[in-house]
């Protein structure tokens, strides 16, 4: 049987520090008439730490992800953090690659993952699934006076070759979503530098420094918020911004929304049925 | 140092020409005691010790930058891992035990429920550096904004007996 299901793996964060971007998916799925549902029984990817102290066990976390999403008869598994999706992606890479690998694996885990599924990033889900034109379709309140500065950081682009949606090095999904909904973009030189979060809580100074870089840059272009699609980022570079503004004499906040709170401001939604009461940094009120 | 020894990451070093593009492209080189480059030329010539050894496979953030600039598809990050797995395997000592312990904490937390409790991730890591109080002033910034949630998250359905029989298994 084919798999035809649209479903969301959200991750431990989009329950947790970041419920704030899952409410504003909820939301924009809404208004894009697209179905919103999330798979049943996903576990954690293990993130940058479990693939750092036993790349087997890495493999098998995912391996049981997708072969459940296979199971429930998905056929697109849209990933909305960058983290998340860099290990499904990954996995789904090597175990594809690899069908020794995939066969021993499966063995072991009691799962039997054939590879009939798709993990897309969220941005490659809204660009190339849903499209730009329904998404142009659903603008009710343009975003006309807003100059934004699209961050994908480091985990949502460098995947392997075969599996990438987006260019490496200076990457354009985000900015053309930004785009339709009526805001300016600009071109900047921190689209794809690490923000360091997976340091954030062991060596506060290098995430320190590298939030820094990214916010001194897009405060010199004088955008008015930086955009973002990782939750890993969008906590890095809010919740301790004041102190990384001090170091780095940046005057003026910085604020951070994800994506989708964008996308939700200029569908006509208000800013509490996206979350956005729970970033740090507040946007400026739309005129 | 055979990393082609496994199908997991394969990759074979001796590719690299010592461009150097991946140490220059990566974010956080000055932290670094040896420089990704010269990683891959030692553990190319099997002075393995030399490479287990240094801050730099643990200090190393993971964003890849380094591998998708080598012109000879290399995945030096990809490596960065299994260096500091095959040190783990022979008993030495991570040079940056902080980080270590997270990746420690963490793993043995989601592998409880099949998802990561934050707040206790972050409690059991100051626990284990024995330095209760750092990042401390973020808890209730966090608390205020309801990002941390003092519960634990459900189990996941099915995980815990399968992850059990699994970790019998290896």
């Amino acid at each position: 049987m084919e798999n035809k299901k649209i479903a969301l793996y959200p991750g431990c964060s989009l329950e947790t520090s970041s419920s704030h971007y899952l409410k504003s998916i909820e939301k924009v799925f809404e208004v894009l008439e697209l179905p919103f549902e999330c798979m049943k029984d996903w576990n954690c990817c293990g993130a940058t730490s479990v693939k750092s102290i036993d790349q087997r066990l890495n493999l098998m976390l995912n391996l049981r992800n997708l072969a459940l999403a296979e199971e429930q008869g998905i056929k697109e598994l849209v990933v909305p953090c960058a983290s998340c999706y860099h290990r499904l992606v990954s996995s789904e890479f090597e175990l594809m690659k690899d069908q020794k690998l995939r066969k021993e694996l499966n063995k072991e885990t009691g799962f039997n993952y054939k590879g009939k599924i798709k993990v897309r990033n969220i941005l490659d889900f809204f660009v190339n699934v849903v499209g730009l034109e329904k998404i142009s379709s659903k603008v009710t309140r343009p975003l006309d006076d807003l100059l934004v500065a699209c961050y994908y950081g480091c985990l949502n682009t460098r995947v392997p070759k075969p599996m990438s949606f987006d260019t490496m090095e200076y990457p354009m999904t985000m900015d053309k979503i930004t785009e339709t909904l009526g805001a300016e973009v600009v071109d900047w030189s921190y689209k794809t530098e690490c923000c360091g979060a997976s340091l954030f809580i062991t060596v506060d100074s290098i995430s320190t420094k590298l939030v820094g870089k990214i916010l001194n840059d897009a405060s010199l272009r004088e955008v008015d918020c930086i955009t973002v699609s990782c939750p890993m980022c969008q906590t890095n570079l809010d919740t301790n911004q004041g102190k990384v503004r001090e170091v780095f004499h940046i005057k003026e906040p910085v604020p951070t929304p994800f994506i989708t709170q964008l996308m939700g401001l200029a569908f006509g939604c208000e800013p509490g049925e996206l979350g956005l009461d729970k970033n740090f940094e507040a946007m400026k009120p739309l005129s | 140092m055979n990393l082609e020894d496994t199908n997991i990451s394969y990759q074979n070093t001796s590719l690299c020409y010592q461009c150097a593009k991946c140490s220059s492209g990566c974010p956080i080189i000055e932290e670094m005691d040896m420089l990704p480059h010269q990683v891959i030329h030692l553990s190319s010539l099997g002075l393995e010790e030399r490479v287990l050894n240094t801050e730099t496979i643990w200090i190393c953030a993971n964003c890849y930058a380094c591998a998708v600039k080598c012109p000879n598809d290399i995945d030096i990050t990809g490596i960065m891992n299994k260096l500091k797995q095959m040190a783990l395997d022979k008993g030495i000592e991570p040079k940056r035990k902080d980080v270590y312990k997270f990746h420690k904490t963490f793993a043995n937390d989601i592998l409880k429920r099949g998802k990561a409790h934050e707040l206790r991730i972050m409690g059991e890591y100051n626990f284990r550096l024995r330095r209760p109080f750092k990042n401390v002033l973020l808890a209730p910034k966090m608390f205020l904004k309801n990002k941390l949630k003092i519960r634990p998250p459900k189990a996941v359905k099915g995980f815990r007996h399968w992850i059990k029989i699994l970790l019998r298994k290896s």
